[in-house]
């Protein structure tokens, strides 16, 4: 085990910024079938996104047990791990909110703010895989990190929009009310995980250098 | 024969204390795992000791002339002192347990010539300070240098990894080279052993002690002491190996304790941050007085109350 972390060249932790990369590529992909999902009224897009969170779970689950084989020094492991469990968070997010969307009849009125937001969170996530990128190339990730406040900003302004827009739909009955409450607030809340899993790349940045 | 097992225990307790000086960041940060430390520090320890021990035996011996059966009383006090610390995890050091000893049984037998303590305690004064100015400036320098080189994380963690086993290697050959002086080195004077056979067998009983029994101190280093993460494991323990390795080639030994810490504090100050902890720094501060005193009086005892008996003569 030690002559092989001597002498093997970076193999485990290559892997595992593999793994990394793809489990973003995924929160992407299921990102933007939300976004199309809501803009087209997409029912079958609207399940690929569980079904790309079970492939995004299967990847979680080997870049965990890679990293506590042994992958990158003890010190950033759990910093790496975090990270992902954020990442896989903002997947729970999007599944639950994919869901609720499938339960409810979507209101038109809130469809074209709903869809910008969830188009936002895609671009977000983008971005976040870029800072991954450039948090493990070594290079600086001010402009990423203050990308991503920008656009959680923005998020921030339309969500209260959507709110207010909520308000005025007529609630015939309790669940569909409930439902559609906690399609917004899963929607809303995916860009404020993302943004933390952007925090967390630059705490893995600092501890490293 | 007998009397070097004085000596060959105060190796055995040596060995269990100081190396956790070497890699108990290294261990405690998880870098390095426990066993792997402990073989890696015996194998270059015993390096050390065959390559430059004899360097540090010639001052020791300068400070007294002793019976082979003094000698065995210096070992045999200097070595249970320690044992006494290293119980209490303090980690002391054997340098000033051995100083202490020989001076005890120096002013009991009339022989003791203490010129030479002027440059011994001179450059134990020093060791902390040089510790600081290495860990300082190498943590300067090599700040400068990582910051101005664009590496991957991969790479990086990489570095890192074989900064932290590559000075943990060092600094175990240097903790051989310049600390088997106090295990064997005054049996060498009282013309018991020869300084190489004084060596292999000072080495010998360090490693053992570092094999068998040194996890507990090197915890207390390694996670007491201060939140190293490990670019600064790697200077530290870098900074305390240079500063041990200069007083071989003064040819003093010296404590790696205090190299160690005064790297420590080193480090911290480039980053204005408290890694030392004022508790252990007083706890160790008083292993330092208490160590080469009691060891010279437990010294001084048995060669007034054990000189007599006839199982010694």
């Amino acid at each position: 085990m030690f002559l092989k972390k001597l002498i093997g060249h970076e193999d485990r932790e290559k892997e595992v910024i593999r793994d990394m990369d793809s489990h973003l590529r995924l929160l992407q992909d299921g990102c933007k079938a939300f976004h199309e999902a809501i803009e087209r009224n997409d029912h079958a897009r609207m399940r690929r996104v569980k079904e790309l969170e079970r492939e995004a779970d299967t990847i979680r689950r080997d870049i965990v047990s890679h990293i506590y084989e042994g992958a990158f020094l003890p010190y950033l492991r759990p910093e790496l791990s975090k990270f992902v469990e954020l990442v896989d968070q903002v997947f729970d997010l999007l599944e639950y909110a994919s869901a609720c969307y499938l339960e409810i009849r979507f209101p038109d009125s809130l469809r074209s703010e709903a869809a910008r937001v969830a188009f936002l969170n895609q671009e977000m996530c983008g971005m976040l895989r870029l800072t991954l990128q450039a948090t493990t190339a070594g290079e600086d990730l001010r402009e990423k990190r203050l990308a991503i406040r920008i656009y959680e900003k923005r998020i921030d302004d339309l969500k209260f929009g959507l709110m207010h827009d909520a308000k005025a739909i007529p609630v015939e009955d309790f669940w569909e009310g409930k439902t559609l409450s906690d399609f917004l607030s899963r929607l809303s809340s995916v860009s404020d995980v993302i943004e933390d899993a952007s925090d967390h790349l630059g705490i893995i940045s600092s501890i490293i250098k | 024969m007998w009397k070097i097992l004085s000596g060959a225990f105060l190796g055995w307790s040596l060995g269990a204390n100081d190396s956790a000086n070497i890699f108990g960041t290294g261990v405690a940060t998880g870098t390095v795992n426990y066993r792997t430390a402990v073989w890696l520090t015996a194998a270059f320890l015993m390096a050390g000791a065959l390559l430059e021990g004899p360097k540090c035996m010639e001052v020791l011996n300068d400070l007294s002339s002793l019976l082979p059966l003094h000698a065995f009383f210096c070992a045999l006090a200097a070595a249970l002192t320690m044992t006494a610390m290293t119980a209490l995890a303090v980690p002391a050091s054997s340098s000033h347990a051995v100083v202490g000893a020989i001076v005890g049984v120096g002013l009991v037998s009339g022989s003791a010539d203490l010129s030479p303590l002027i440059k011994i305690v001179t450059c134990w004064v020093l060791t902390p300070i040089c510790g600081l100015v290495f860990g300082y400036l190498l943590l300067r320098a090599l700040t400068f240098l990582f910051n101005r080189t664009h590496m991957s994380l991969t790479r990086r963690n990489r570095i890192y990894f074989l900064g932290i086993l590559i000075a943990g290697c060092y600094g175990a050959y240097t903790l051989g080279s310049n600390n088997v002086a106090n295990v064997t080195g005054v049996y060498v004077g009282s013309g018991l052993l020869t300084p190489r056979s004084a060596s292999l067998i000072g080495g010998l009983a360090i490693a053992l002690g570092v094999l068998t029994f040194s996890r507990r101190v090197m915890m207390t280093v390694g996670r007491g002491i201060a939140p190293l993460d490990p670019f600064t494991a790697f200077v530290t323990v870098l900074a305390g190996a240079l500063s041990l390795h200069l007083f071989t080639q003064v040819g003093i030994p010296v404590s790696s304790s205090q190299a160690i810490v005064g790297a420590v504090v080193g480090v911290g100050l480039v980053g204005d941050v408290r890694t030392v902890s004022p508790r252990i720094l007083v706890k160790i501060g008083l292993g330092w007085i208490v160590t080469p005193v009691s060891a010279g009086l437990l010294a001084w005892l048995f060669v007034v109350f054990l000189s007599g008996p006839w199982w010694f003569s």
